[in-house]
């Protein structure tokens, strides 16, 4: 009798113990970013190094079931229902469906969501009473001193992520390093939208307008960028400027912040 | 004139036949051997319908066209990031138009209107876009083809200058995007096409650099150090060490006329093209329109091409390097081209 109840015991405890930990992987938890100053990417005549006030951000990327409670909570977001000029057609497409992540198997629901658009993480945001981090906001966030990473640089960490073709499929969050700021996987899981991210493009039309002309981000006009041999910010605002807000990316998702 | 030719016949003869030969050495000189006058087609010439371009991996080349006027050619193109043998030993995460380094060799007429639609795979990992050297327009196309993984843009161009053009990802930062293999060609074919020969081939230069040594083991890594100081670990044709060579060279005869399309999509290098045991016969220097002939050595700019033709005369083995012969021999810049065929002693004979 003695033997059965232990053995009951142990296998309720350890239920608890894995939900708990399942539980610990992703807890909406935010942390606190210090406030400092971003020197922009592509210097103008405008641009001098940005204040950027202390904030709260996510201490992780959303991730799937996170995901999957919005979309429970909010039926206009559910993949079949969800109108095409807020999100497009790759829309969650890596769902088994409206709200099955892949059906009994549980291995990405601790995985950063992707294939949404910015409308959608906009609109979970929202719901979360929180909303998008800003560029400035995001790369003050990501350069925050890594805990470990085993390179000799957080540059040459990124580069290695960037040039390694994506994963099938994509491990949980925290699954890489944390930073001084508490927050992980700011770099080596997904690429994440920000409230902003192709603001710094200005007008392609440049019939007598030089100050567009210098902006635009195209690589032949690298000419004001701050740091010309930071390839790895410089891929990551070339993705950004090849985004629209209803694109669905496989290798895309978001976290979110909070004033304080 | 003719009626003047004709009054002037009947009273000064000389004047007249003068007055002939004088308009007749005018028009023939219209006509001149390097086609310079033609250079440049005429942008409201009326297209003739509508083709796709067969579109080719290399060391093969598209057919030649048939078609003698211009056509609205419609071009797709794919850009794939795959893991791929650079070596024996070592593999590279290579950034590709259509899955191969170089990327597909393109193939229009002068005058055509060149319709592209580029896709980025939705497996890509980074936006991609194209510039390719045969447009006039912003950044040759690029400012149009911003692309994330998963879309499609697209843009039109009128080739109005005949010639072998680089094209090439412009995404920032457009280093990376190059040395990571992400070029190929666009022939514009001249309004006479191109003079017929018997072979033609597409091979293309290119550096590359990796963390870990020439051939070590593994998936390597893109050296940003290396790059930055122009010092690689692999120079090669067409994307791979051996690609061209042994059992993959390419096979002629003698009696051959073979052409060999040449791009060099650096990033960084310039080739000093040579074929060992061969003098190309003809070159269109920097694949423009003048040619030289009789040359040893030619040079390809990074980011540039050169058309080559020889005459196949004896059986043997062209070995065709950069002679800048470190890259040949250690870093593997060489192809291969094999010749069969009947000897040829009085030509080339060994004497015991």
């Amino acid at each position: 009798m003695v033997k059965w109840l232990t053995i009951i015991m142990i296998t309720a405890f350890s239920f608890a113990a894995s939900a708990q930990k399942k539980a610990v992987i992703s807890s909406g938890k935010m942390v606190v970013v210090s406030s400092g100053s971003y020197l922009p990417f592509f210097v103008t005549q405008n641009n001098k190094t940005l204040p950027v006030p202390a904030f709260q951000m996510d201490e992780t990327a959303v991730t799937n079931a996170e995901y999957l409670e919005f979309v429970k909570a909010n039926p206009q977001w559910r993949r079949s229902k969800v109108y095409r000029l807020f999100a497009d057609t790759n829309y969650l497409r890596h769902w088994k469906s409206d709200l099955s992540i892949n059906g009994t198997k549980k291995d990405i629901d601790n995985s950063p969501v992707v294939n949404v658009s910015w409308f959608a993480a906009e609109a979970y945001a929202k719901w979360k009473n929180k909303r998008l981090p800003t560029i400035a906001e995001w790369e003050l966030a990501a350069k925050g001193t890594p805990k470990n990473i085993g390179r000799k640089s957080l540059t040459d960490y990124i580069l290695d992520w960037y040039t390694k073709p994506n994963l099938a499929k994509l491990p949980h969050v925290k699954s890489t390093y944390q930073n001084q700021y508490g927050l992980y996987d700011m770099n080596g899981l997904i690429w994440e939208w920000t409230f902003n991210f192709n603001s710094f493009i200005g007008s392609r039309d440049s019939r007598g307008n030089n100050e567009d002309e210098l902006k635009n981000f195209c690589a032949g006009g690298a000419l004001n960028v701050a740091d010309k041999s930071d390839y790895a910010t410089f891929l990551r605002f070339s993705f950004r400027g090849s985004l629209k807000g209803n694109y669905c990316i496989s290798g895309l998702g978001f976290r979110c912040a909070k004033d304080l | 004139m003719l009626q003047k030719s004709k009054v002037l016949r009947f009273r000064h003869p000389g004047l007249f036949y003068l007055a002939l030969f004088i308009s007749l050495t005018f028009f023939a000189s219209c006509k001149t051997g390097s086609g310079n006058d033609n250079a440049e087609a005429k942008i409201d010439t009326v297209l003739t319908g509508t083709v796709t371009a067969e579109l080719t991996n290399a060391p093969n080349v598209p057919k030649p066209l048939t078609y003698t006027s211009p056509k609205k050619v419609m071009v797709q193109l794919e850009t794939i990031e795959k893991v791929m043998p650079i070596s024996d030993s070592s593999t590279y995460t290579f950034w590709t138009f259509g899955g191969h380094v170089p990327g597909n060799f393109i193939r229009v007429r002068q005058g055509d209107l060149v319709d592209v639609t580029l896709k980025n795979s939705p497996d890509s990992k980074m936006s991609h876009s194209i510039d390719l050297h045969a447009v006039i327009g912003p950044d040759g196309g690029a400012d149009a083809t911003s692309t994330a993984p998963g879309q499609t843009t697209h843009f039109q161009f009128r080739a109005l200058h005949p010639g072998l053009f680089v094209y090439h990802c412009a995404t920032g930062p457009v280093p990376l995007h190059i040395a990571n293999g992400m070029y190929g060609l666009i022939l514009v074919e001249p309004q006479g096409g191109m003079p017929k020969v018997d072979r033609e081939y597409y091979l293309m230069q290119g550096d590359f650099y990796t963390k870990g040594k020439y051939d070590a083991k593994g998936l390597q890594d893109f050296d940003e150090d290396k790059a930055l100081a122009e010092n690689p670990d692999y120079v090669l044709f067409n994307g791979r060490v051996r690609s061209t060579t042994g059992p993959n060279a390419l096979p002629a005869k003698v009696g051959e006329t073979v052409r060999l399309y040449v791009g060099n999509g650096g990033p960084n290098l310039v080739s000093s093209f040579h074929a060992i045991g061969q003098i190309f016969t003809k070159v269109y220097t920097e694949a423009g329109s003048e040619i030289n002939r009789d040359v040893q050595t030619t040079l390809i700019p990074s980011g540039g091409a050169t058309i080559v033709e020889m005459k196949m005369q004896v059986p043997e083995v062209i070995n065709l390097v950069d002679h800048s012969i470190f890259r040949a021999f250690n870093k593997g810049a060489i192809a291969q081209i094999k010749v069969t065929g009947d000897e040829n002693p009085s030509l080339y004979k060994k004497l015991k």
